[in-house]
C-alpha cells in the first residue's frame, strides 16, 4: 500500500482526470480521505455509477403509484427510500400509508410474496450488471413457483454504452470491479481501441490505491491502456453463469439516466416470456414523465462537467436530510459524499 | 454502486450457501458459481454469491505493483 | 412468574382504574417493586439531602420489546439511570409509567417488571411511583414505558456537554453499536444471524469508578439513539471544539462489523445502551482508563481520539491510509445500502 501511495503522492506529470464510475468507489474514496493525499495534478471525478443517482424521478413516481393507488407492497433496497420523485419519495408515500419494505436481496422479496399470498409484492429492480443477476434469479424463482403476486418494476442499467457516452470526460476510468466480476473485461479491452483508458479496481484501501498508482504509471506513455487490478475477483470472462441467466430473463432496451437523458441500449427489461412479472404491464401503468428540480445540476456532476460545490442548491436547498437531486440522496452519490466527507475541514 | 462483501462459505445445500463474514451469517444464492465448496471465499452482493475470491487484497496489490516494476505486464 | 396463567392478558378493564387495575398493580408491580418508599398513596414522600439533585425523564419504545441481552424493562431503567450517572449523580429514585396494549400477555409484563427490579437493584435505585394505562389493540406497539429519575450530585463533579476542551482525550467505555445491531438482527428483516447481544447496562457503577479515579472529567454522555458518532457531533457543537478520531482505535465487535459490512452501515451510528463517551484531560486519561477496564461493563474501554481547537463543530477521522476525512454528519433514518 505504501508503494502505491508514494507513486500517487509524488506524481507531478501532466494533469490527470480520473473518473470513478461506481458509487461504492466514490463512497470509499471519500471515507478513506484519498482525495486529501492526491497531488493537484490528479483530479477524481465521480461518474454515473450509483444506480440511485441515475434513477429518474418518473421511476419513483411509478413506485409511489403502485404503492398508493394499487396497494402493492413495495420491496426495495434501502438506498431508494429517500430519493425524491416528482411529488414525493417512498418515505413520503410510507407516511401516507404505503407499505414499503426494505430488503437485502430481491430473493427476500420473493420469499415475502410467498408468505403473503393476499398481497401484491413489487420489487424495485435498480442496479447495474452486478445487481441484475439477483433480480433475474428472483423472477426465475417466482416463475418456477408460479407466484402470481410477485413482479418487478425494472430500471436496471448496463455500463458499456454509458462509457461510450462519457468518452472524453476523463483521461482514465476506474472501472467498477463488481460489474466486471459479472461482465468480464472484454468491454474494457474494446474501449482501449476507441482510445479510452481504464483499470478495473477493487474496493479496499489497498486496491483503490493500487489501481490509482497503476493509472499514474501507465498514463506516462500517453497510449491508451487497460489493466485488471482486481485479479482476485474479476476473471477475463466474467461470470458465464450470470451472463447466461441475464440473457435468458432480460433483453437490452433504451434507458433514461437521471441527468444524462436517454442512452440507447443502456438498460435491461424483462423478455416477453417473463412479461407476467413486469409490474408496468401487470398494473397497466400509464407512461410517466417525472419532473426534477430544474436548478439541480446532478446531470453535469455525473458527467464531470461541474463539481457538486458548483451547484447553487448544494448545501443550502439540497442537503442529505432534504435532498433535491439524487446525487445527494444516495450515500454513494457524489453530492452526498462531498457534503458528508467533503472539503469543508477548514470551515 | 454495489456493496460487495467478502465472506467464507460455511456450507452449501440446494443451491444455497451459508456464508460467514466475521460472524455475521446469512444464506445466499450459490446459483452463479458451479464448483463452490465449504471454505471458499466469495464476493456477495444483494443475497447472491457473484464470484469466488482467490487471494487477499494485500497479496493481489503486491503482485500488481511488482508486475508494474517489471515489464509492465500483468496476467489479466 | 409461575403463578401467572399463560392465558392471561391485559384487558381494557385493567386500565379502568377499578378493582382489576388494583389487582394488576398488586400482582405485577407491587410484587416486584416492593420497597418502603413504594406506597399506595398518591405520591411518594422522600427525604432530601443537602446539595443538589439531578432530575431526568425518558420514554421507551422498542421493537421487539425483548431482545438478546435485555427487554424494554431493563432498557427503561438503564436509560434513566445512565442519564443521571452522566451528570455525576448517584441515582436514588425512579418513577415508571406504563402504556400497555390490550391483549399483552401478563406473563410478559411480569418478565418486564422482574427485569426492572433486577436492574434497579443493581443500580442502587428505588422505584417509588408508577402508573398504568391500557390502550386499545393497535394503539401502541405492545408496551411503552416512561421512567423519571432523581439522583444526588457528587461533590466536586461537574460534567456538561459544553465542557470539552482542546487537549482532552476522548474515551469510549466499550465496543460500539451493539444495541442497534442486536435490534436490527432481532427484527429479522434482513435474515442475518450473528452472535450479538445488546450492551444495555446500568452505568452508575462505571461512572462511580471513573470519578473515584479522577474528579477532573469534563464530559460524560451515554451514547443511545444515534450512537457514538451522534454524541461526538453533539459535544463538538456544544463545546465549540473539533474532535479528531483515530478510526483504527474505535472498538467494534467483529460480528457487528460483519453485519455493518453486509448492510453498508457505519457502526459509529448504531445505537448503544451501555456505552459512555468521556472527555477528560489527557493527563487524567490513563487513570480513568485503568479504572474502567476493571469494571464489568467497560473492560474494552479505549481512547479513540482527542479534542482540538481546529475545525470547531467537526469530527475528523484519521483513516486506515493515514489520511484525514470528516466523519459523516448524523442524520435521518438508518437505511441499508445495497446497490
Amino acid at each position: 500500500m505504501e508503494t502505491a501511495k508514494q507513486i500517487i503522492e509524488s506524481y507531478d506529470g501532466r494533469k490527470l482526470r480520473i473518473m470513478e464510475v461506481c458509487g461504492t468507489h466514490t463512497h470509499e474514496i471519500f471515507r478513506l480521505g484519498i482525495r486529501r493525499i492526491l497531488p493537484p495534478q490528479i483530479e477524481l471525478i465521480s461518474g454515473p455509477g450509483c444506480p440511485v443517482c441515475v434513477t429518474p424521478a418518473g421511476y419513483i413516481d411509478e413506485a409511489v403509484m403502485l404503492a398508493l393507488e394499487h396497494g402493492a407492497v413495495i420491496c426495495t433496497f434501502g438506498d431508494l427510500i429517500r430519493v425524491p420523485g416528482s411529488e414525493m419519495s417512498l418515505a413520503g408515500a410510507r407516511s401516507k400509508g404505503a407499505a414499503v419494505k426494505t430488503v437485502y436481496s430481491p430473493l427476500d422479496a420473493v420469499d415475502f410474496a410467498r408468505e403473503n399470498p393476499d398481497k401484491q409484492v413489487v420489487f424495485l429492480a435498480v442496479g447495474f450488471e452486478t445487481t441484475v443477476p439477483a433480480a433475474c434469479l428472483a423472477v426465475k424463482k417466482a416463475a418456477a413457483e408460479g407466484l402470481a403476486n410477485f413482479s418487478i418494476l425494472g430500471a436496471n442499467k448496463t455500463m458499456p454504452n454509458a462509457y461510450r457516452a462519457l468518452k472524453g470526460s476523463a483521461d482514465a476510468f476506474l472501472y467498477p470491479g463488481h460489474v466486471n466480476a459479472i461482465t468480464g473485461t472484454a468491454v474494457c479491452e474494446d474501449l482501449v481501441k476507441l482510445g479510452v483508458s481504464g483499470v478495473v479496481a477493487g474496493f479496499t484501501a489497498d486496491e483503490i490505491l493500487t489501481a490509482l498508482a497503476v493509472i499514474v504509471r501507465l498514463s506516462a506513455s500517453g497510449e491508451p491502456f487497460f489493466r485488471n487490478c482486481y485479479l482476485r475477483v474479476v476473471r477475463p470472462e466474467g461470470s458465464p453463469a450470470a451472463l447466461k441467466l441475464m440473457d435468458t430473463v432480460m433483453e437490452p432496451c433504451d434507458a433514461e439516466w437521471r441527468g444524462l437523458g436517454v442512452i440507447p441500449m443502456s438498460g435491461l427489461k424483462l423478455r416477453p416470456a417473463f412479461a407476467a412479472y413486469d409490474a408496468r404491464l401487470k398494473f397497466s401503468l400509464p407512461p410517466v414523465a417525472g419532473r426534477s428540480n430544474p436548478a439541480c445540476r446532478c446531470g453535469e456532476v455525473l458527467q464531470g462537467k461541474c463539481k457538486s460545490t458548483d451547484c447553487k442548491l448544494f448545501g443550502t436547498a439540497c442537503t442529505p436530510l432534504h435532498p433535491v437531486g439524487a446525487c445527494m440522496v444516495s450515500n454513494e452519490g457524489a453530492c452526498s459524499a462531498y457534503y458528508q466527507y467533503g472539503d469543508i475541514l477548514n470551515g | 454502486m454495489c456493496v460487495g462483501l467478502s465472506a467464507r462459505v460455511v456450507s452449501i445445500e440446494d443451491g444455497t450457501a451459508l456464508i460467514d463474514a466475521s460472524g455475521a451469517k446469512r444464506r445466499v444464492s450459490a446459483d452463479l458459481i458451479d464448483d463452490l465448496e465449504p471454505g471458499d471465499y466469495v464476493m456477495v452482493h444483494a443475497g447472491v454469491a457473484i464470484a469466488k475470491i482467490t487471494d487477499t487484497d494485500a497479496d493481489e496489490s503486491r503482485k500488481i505493483m511488482e508486475s508494474l516494476d517489471g515489464n509492465g505486464e500483468t496476467d489479466h | 412468574m409461575d403463578n401467572m396463567n399463560s392465558n392471561e392478558f391485559v384487558t381494557l378493564a385493567h386500565g379502568a382504574g377499578g378493582r382489576q387495575t388494583a389487582e394488576l398493580i398488586d400482582r405485577v408491580f407491587k410484587a416486584h417493586f416492593s420497597n418502603p418508599d413504594f406506597t399506595g398513596d398518591d405520591a411518594a414522600v422522600l427525604p432530601v439531602d443537602a446539595g443538589k439533585i439531578a432530575f431526568t425523564t425518558d420514554g421507551f419504545i422498542v421493537s421487539p420489546f425483548e431482545f438478546p441481552g435485555g427487554n424494554i424493562g431493563k432498557l427503561s431503567i438503564c436509560g434513566t439511570v445512565n442519564d443521571l450517572a452522566c451528570m455525576g449523580a448517584k441515582p436514588l429514585y425512579l418513577s415508571c409509567a406504563f402504556v400497555i396494549e390490550e391483549g399483552f400477555p401478563l406473563a410478559k409484563l411480569e418478565e418486564i417488571a422482574a427485569a426492572m427490579k433486577k436492574t434497579a437493584d443493581e443500580a442502587g435505585v428505588r422505584i417509588v411511583a408508577g402508573d398504568t394505562k391500557v390502550a386499545g389493540k393497535g394503539q401502541v406497539d405492545h408496551v411503552f414505558i416512561t421512567t423519571t429519575g432523581v439522583g444526588q450530585l457528587t461533590e466536586g463533579v461537574r460534567t456538561s456537554g459544553a465542557f470539552a476542551r482542546p487537549g482532552d482525550a476522548v474515551i469510549v467505555t466499550g465496543d460500539v453499536g451493539r444495541h442497534g445491531c442486536t435490534i436490527l438482527l432481532a427484527r429479522n428483516e434482513f435474515e442475518i444471524d450473528a452472535d450479538v447481544t445488546s450492551d444495555c447496562a446500568p452505568l452508575w457503577g462505571t461512572v462511580k469508578s471513573m470519578i473515584d479515579a479522577s474528579r477532573d472529567i469534563h464530559v460524560i454522555r451515554d451514547a443511545t439513539r444515534g450512537g457514538v458518532g451522534t454524541v461526538l457531533y453533539e459535544i463538538a457543537d456544544q463545546s465549540k471544539v473539533g474532535i479528531r478520531l483515530n478510526s483504527a482505535d474505535v472498538p467494534v465487535a467483529p460480528e457487528v462489523r460483519g453485519v455493518c459490512g453486509m448492510l453498508g452501515l457505519e457502526p459509529l451510528y448504531l445505537a448503544c445502551e451501555g456505552r459512555l463517551v468521556v472527555f477528560a484531560p489527557k493527563s487524567e486519561a490513563p487513570a480513568i482508563l485503568e479504572a474502567l477496564r476493571k469494571g464489568p461493563y467497560s473492560a474494552s474501554a479505549a481512547i479513540i481520539g482527542e479534542v482540538v481547537a481546529d475545525h470547531p463543530g467537526k469530527v475528523v477521522m484519521t483513516t486506515e491510509i493515514g489520511a484525514q476525512s470528516l466523519l459523516p454528519q448524523p442524520g435521518g433514518e438508518l437505511l441499508p445500502r445495497i446497490c
